[in-house]
């Protein structure tokens, strides 16, 4: 437990030395403020561009604050998960890399603790960003356009942090066998193909964890039910990639290349 | 055309892009240039013109791992 500890806090350090505590959670409150400001000032912003009649751009209605919320949610999908998965791809893979995962492993260490902090604080940073992008697209709604159900609200954003959580955990294992950016491309690749499977055969993939994005949605738009089977598979995903990640690292604490 | 924009609405906007830009140039000031990729001028100029999409090219990949 106490070497966790110190595994966590170089972590954290590491991440705010490399400015990830700016950048990061800065890029979420944009994403998230945006969205219901461009919502909101649409009607103006298809008149400033002059290519729409009057009419047609009088005839937009602004959207519920629902589902301004969850179209917040897809912004983060798209935009949200690329930069935690960019921000992530280096803590393991970095540190072989550079040889200091050899360092560390010269000593009879056990790669646990060290890979759990990993996990730990890439969370942190992750759960950070996306309560400031989510609480400021919510006071934003709230403000223009509309009231919204907070408890339907809190609840898609813990289905949505479970989502985007086990992503990240998957650049633990890739990191400890492959270079950076290959891990967050596949890990990323990996993301959307089970969010695809499950939006064209929802029936045969009922525990996918790739649903828990779209379960998220729905939660917003006051829809659809929770179902604790996608959320199990995330948090089983999430443990046994921790555990594979520590074997993983110390049969090859060196990168392919160096 | 009077189109009213409630600027308080705009500032916090316009304030995270001055957050992540001044981020990006105070991290591309203290580095050493070798551990840079391509020349600082370069990534001035992508950061100030690429507005959010610049700034995390910067991040991502402006910087060698020491």
């Amino acid at each position: 437990m106490k070497s966790f500890w110190i595994y966590y806090q170089k972590e954290m350090t590491e991440a705010s030395r490399t400015y990830k505590w700016i950048w990061v959670p800065a890029i979420f409150l944009l994403l998230g403020i945006m969205q219901p400001v461009s919502t909101y000032y649409l009607p103006e912003i298809l008149s400033m561009a002059g290519e729409v009649p009057p009419e047609a751009a009088a005839l937009f209605t602004v959207p519920s604050a629902e589902s301004v919320m969850a179209s917040t949610l897809g912004q983060f999908n798209i935009i949200g998960l690329l930069v935690l998965v960019l921000a992530g791809m280096n803590t393991v893979a970095g540190e072989r890399s550079t040889g200091t995962a050899e360092l560390v492993l010269a000593r009879s260490v056990s790669t646990i603790p060290m890979m759990t902090a990993k996990w730990a604080a890439m969370i942190t940073l992750m759960v950070v960003s996306f309560a400031l992008g989510l609480g400021g697209a919510a006071y934003y709604t709230y403000q223009l356009i509309g009231p919204l159900d907070w408890a339907a609200v809190t609840g898609g954003a813990g289905l949505y942090a479970v989502w985007l959580a086990w992503i990240v955990t998957l650049l633990l294992p890739l990191g400890a066998i492959l270079r950076g950016p290959a891990a967050a491309f596949i890990s990323l690749a990996v993301a959307g193909a089970l969010s695809l499977l499950s939006s064209l055969l929802p029936s045969h993939v009922q525990w996918s964890p790739g649903r828990l994005g779209g379960m998220a949605a729905e939660q917003i738009l006051g829809s659809g039910s929770i179902s604790w089977s996608p959320i199990l598979v995330a948090i089983l995903i999430m443990a046994v990639s921790i555990i594979v990640a520590a074997r993983l690292l110390r049969r090859s604490p060196l990168s392919p290349q160096s | 055309m009077d189109i009213n924009i409630n600027w308080g609405l705009i500032w916090p906007i316009i304030a995270l892009q001055a957050i992540l830009a001044v981020t990006g140039f105070i991290s591309l000031y203290k580095a050493e240039p070798a551990s840079i990729r391509g020349s600082k001028w370069m990534w001035v100029f992508i950061i100030l013109l690429g507005n959010i999409l610049g700034s995390v090219a910067y991040f991502v990949a402006g910087r060698r791992e020491a």
